[in-house]
């Protein structure tokens, strides 16, 4: 291979591609887009509905309902506003009894509660709820009853919420806390216990995450455990994660176009008349590498100022972004090759098109597994994905972002599969590019493609 | 030492065999004219001497060498199928190539290229501005900077106006001077008789002449009669001793049988018609071209005509 042939090419389609409208707009627009969607919603989340919540309660105990309508009241009291500006940070919960459900049973039951659907559907409530007459005392479940067959709910020893809301019900999550205290205090009272006296019986105590103790390897001090946040723990691996994928495929997408452009235009062969067909399929990845360490870059730089103005730069580890690097390079060096490789079988720029998913898989598939992996960083499924090359640099990546990190020996396995994998797909790439890439009319079959790729 | 030496080289696609065992020496120095039909094999052939493709038999060496890849620095070639990328302006896009293929600025020589070729003035505009001919001019200059050792041209007179093409001739003629080794292919037999040192025809992927001028027109000898006579074309047809005769208009040429005596067609020509002028020669190339690729039901149409 003669590198200068490489290096001019590389040189041309880089400074051809950073120049287009298209690239510029790009980097100008992605990050707008994305900014402006956090402060669209941060705007919004500053502005929230501060409608009335209005609840129906059919409450068959006669004391749970009285346990939750005081607490919204406590609630209310305490949260609605800000105490220094008066002004109303979050909407009321309001809570009726609706006695007249409460009373009812069997059929009579089901007409109160459509008449109590029926005003959720004209918008006078947002749900009711129902409270089953034995939740105190739930009767004990039948003994007889067969393993593996689904056990029914009894309704009499449950509580029902019913709404035609969507979305994330705040009021439902609220409820919880209040319900089962309200049952606890009753169940207390039953007892004798004085409740209003011993409120440390039902206070709640929150469970703060922390990071491990580490000692200092040069000082030998221990440092204390740090306060770890839901941003740290998530938003930061995903972030990362999200912006390989976006760089990756701003990087390698336009190489398919590209490509078949050259391939269309009746420019190929004037290049093959000067480089080989590894050497003008090598240029062409390096240049597109080179556009998405330009546009990378840009972006790094960008994400670090945003996190040091908003105050969260400490929760940036730091380590990670070598390897960001790395996995970054090696990606765009698979995706490259094998959208020059799918380019040089295409004809028109709709043949280009069609395939353009096919080449996005790497990029896409990982997406769907990004909650598993965050939920189990370290289970079976999340090591043995991320340890499949065309997965492996978002799903490592994802993984070493994560505050438990990932046992040493991973990312250099990764690595090493990944670089293997990515020399492979240059190889089995540049022997379809040399077959297709003077070839017109039809695009090839899958099978075609991998016989070229094997026997070249 | 020989500029390209072909031996036994098969290319095939599919079913189809476009290159069937074809051997060929191209001299250093020389102009080699590639003519045959569409789809006989001639680009092909130039593909695989440019080592875009791969012959599935035989050997290609280039000054020697027997791996092309060594020598493609020293190859200028001009594709068929023109394409230039539209967006960049003719200076940058000649330093583009010229540096692709030798590794180190061009500037210079695209600025003598550019005055030789009268397109210095559009050095600056961006290629989708040019015209058909202009573009074919700068793909020219691609190919020829820096100067090759060898250069391939597959049809580089198409479509170019009588100047322009006056002017790629007078280059390629230059080059050769310089001790460049030409090879182009044409459909222009007029050009390839004028022109080259050596022609070869190849037809359904096989070698059918390969020479000088002179010595294919030897091996079909004198079996051409150019005549003019008064009155049209009917008065020469049905003459005893020819196979074929085409109207060129003012001049018809007849193709004698093998073995027919001229003066016998003279006296059979002067017995109907007035003849103005009678000339024995050897026939075109353009006719040996026809009488190659010629389908042979239509060559028996023109004898019994």
């Amino acid at each position: 291979m003669r590198t200068h042939k490489v290096l001019t090419i590389a040189k041309r389609d880089y400074i051809a591609t950073v120049r287009t409208k298209a690239f510029i707009f790009g980097l100008v627009v992605a990050p707008v887009l994305f900014g402006g969607g956090s402060i669209g919603m941060s705007f919004l989340t500053g502005k929230p509905d501060l409608k009335d919540r209005h609840v129906a309660i059919a409450d068959h105990t006669g004391v749970v309902g009285e346990a939750v309508v005081s607490a919204a009241r406590e609630k209310n009291g305490r949260e609605l506003f800000d105490k220094k500006t008066h002004r109303q940070l979050l909407p009321r919960y309001t809570f009726e009894i609706d006695a007249a459900a409460a009373a009812n049973t069997g059929a009579k039951a089901n007409g109160e509660l459509l008449a109590l659907s029926d005003r959720v559907r004209r918008k006078e409530l947002v749900a009711f709820l129902e409270i089953g007459k034995d939740v105190l005392h739930p009767p004990k479940p039948a003994e007889d009853s067969d393993e593996g067959t689904t056990k029914k709910t009894d309704p009499n020893a449950s509580v029902s919420y019913y709404t035609n809301a969507g979305g994330i019900d705040e009021i439902r999550m609220w409820l919880n806390g209040p319900i089962n205290d309200g049952i606890r205090m009753a169940r207390l009272a039953e007892l004798g216990i004085d409740v209003k006296r011993n409120k440390d019986l039902t206070a709640s105590i929150p469970i703060e995450g922390l990071s491990l103790v580490e000692r200092d390897v040069k000082t030998g001090e221990v440092h204390e455990a740090r306060k770890r946040s839901e941003l740290e723990g998530f938003l930061v691996p995903f972030g990362l994660a999200m912006i390989l994928a976006m760089i990756v495929m701003v990087g390698s997408a336009p190489m398919l176009q590209n490509v078949t452009q050259d391939k269309s235009q009746r420019i190929v062969e004037t290049l093959l008349g000067a480089a080989s067909p590894f050497e003008l399929m090598t240029g062409k990845v390096l240049g597109s590498v080179g556009v998405s360490v330009t546009s990378s870059l840009l972006y790094v730089i960008a994400g670090a100022v945003a996190v040091n103005v908003m105050g969260v730069a400490g929760l940036l580890p730091l380590s990670i972004i070598p390897w960001f690097y790395i996995y970054l390079l090696a990606d765009v060096v698979m995706l490259c090759s094998f959208a020059a490789a799918l380019g040089a079988c295409c004809s028109t720029p709709q043949d280009a098109q069609n395939l353009a998913v096919v080449l996005l898989l790497p990029c896409i598939l990982p997406m769907f597994m990004l909650v598993t992996v965050l939920r189990q960083p370290n289970g079976t499924i999340a090591t043995v994905m991320s340890l499949i090359p065309p997965f492996t640099p978002i799903l490592m990546l994802l993984r070493q972002a994560m505050p438990n990190g990932v046992p040493a020996w991973q990312p250099w396995v990764g690595l090493v599969c990944v670089l293997a994998f990515a020399i492979g797909t240059v190889w089995a790439a540049s022997r379809i590019f040399r077959v297709a890439i003077l070839m017109q009319g039809k695009p090839p079959q899958l099978a075609e493609m991998l016989r070229w790729a094997m026997k070249g | 030492m020989d500029a390209v030496q072909i031996s036994h080289v098969t290319r095939t696609f599919g079913n189809v065999t476009a290159v069937d065992d074809l051997s060929l020496i191209v001299p250093q120095g020389s102009i080699y004219g590639f003519i045959g039909p569409n789809g006989s094999g001639k680009t092909t052939t130039m593909r695989m001497i440019v080592n875009i493709f791969y012959p599935d038999s035989g050997e290609i060496r280039l000054f020697g060498n027997s791996r092309p890849e060594n020598s493609s620095d020293l190859i200028g070639y001009l594709p068929e199928e023109r394409g230039l990328y539209q967006k960049m302006t003719v200076q940058a896009l000649l330093e583009f190539y010229g540096e692709l293929r030798s590794g180190r600025g061009v500037k210079a020589e695209v600025a003598t290229w550019l005055e030789r070729l009268d397109l210095a003035n559009r050095a600056s505009d961006k290629v989708e501005t040019l015209s058909k001919g202009m573009s074919q001019k700068v793909q020219f200059i691609a190919a020829v900077i820096p100067e090759p050792k060898l250069l391939i041209l597959d049809e580089p007179f198409s479509g170019l106006d009588p100047v322009s093409a006056d002017a790629i001739r007078s280059a390629l003629l230059d080059l050769r001077r310089h001790g460049v080794t030409v090879i182009l292919s044409t459909h222009d037999m007029n050009l390839a008789e004028t022109m080259c040192d050596y022609i070869f025809m190849i037809f359904r992927g096989r070698k059918v002449l390969d020479g000088t001028l002179a010595s294919i027109q030897d091996q079909y000898g004198d079996d051409t009669i150019r005549v003019t006579v008064s009155g049209d074309v009917a008065t020469v047809q049905n003459l005893a001793g020819v196979n074929q005769i085409r109207d060129l208009g003012q001049v018809q040429e007849l193709r004698l049988q093998r073995g027919a005596d001229p003066q016998e067609v003279l006296r059979a020509l002067v017995a109907q018609a007035r003849v103005t002028s009678f000339s024995l020669m050897k026939p075109s190339l353009h006719d040996i071209f026809i009488r190659i690729a010629e389908p042979p039901d239509l060559e028996a149409k023109h004898a019994n005509a």
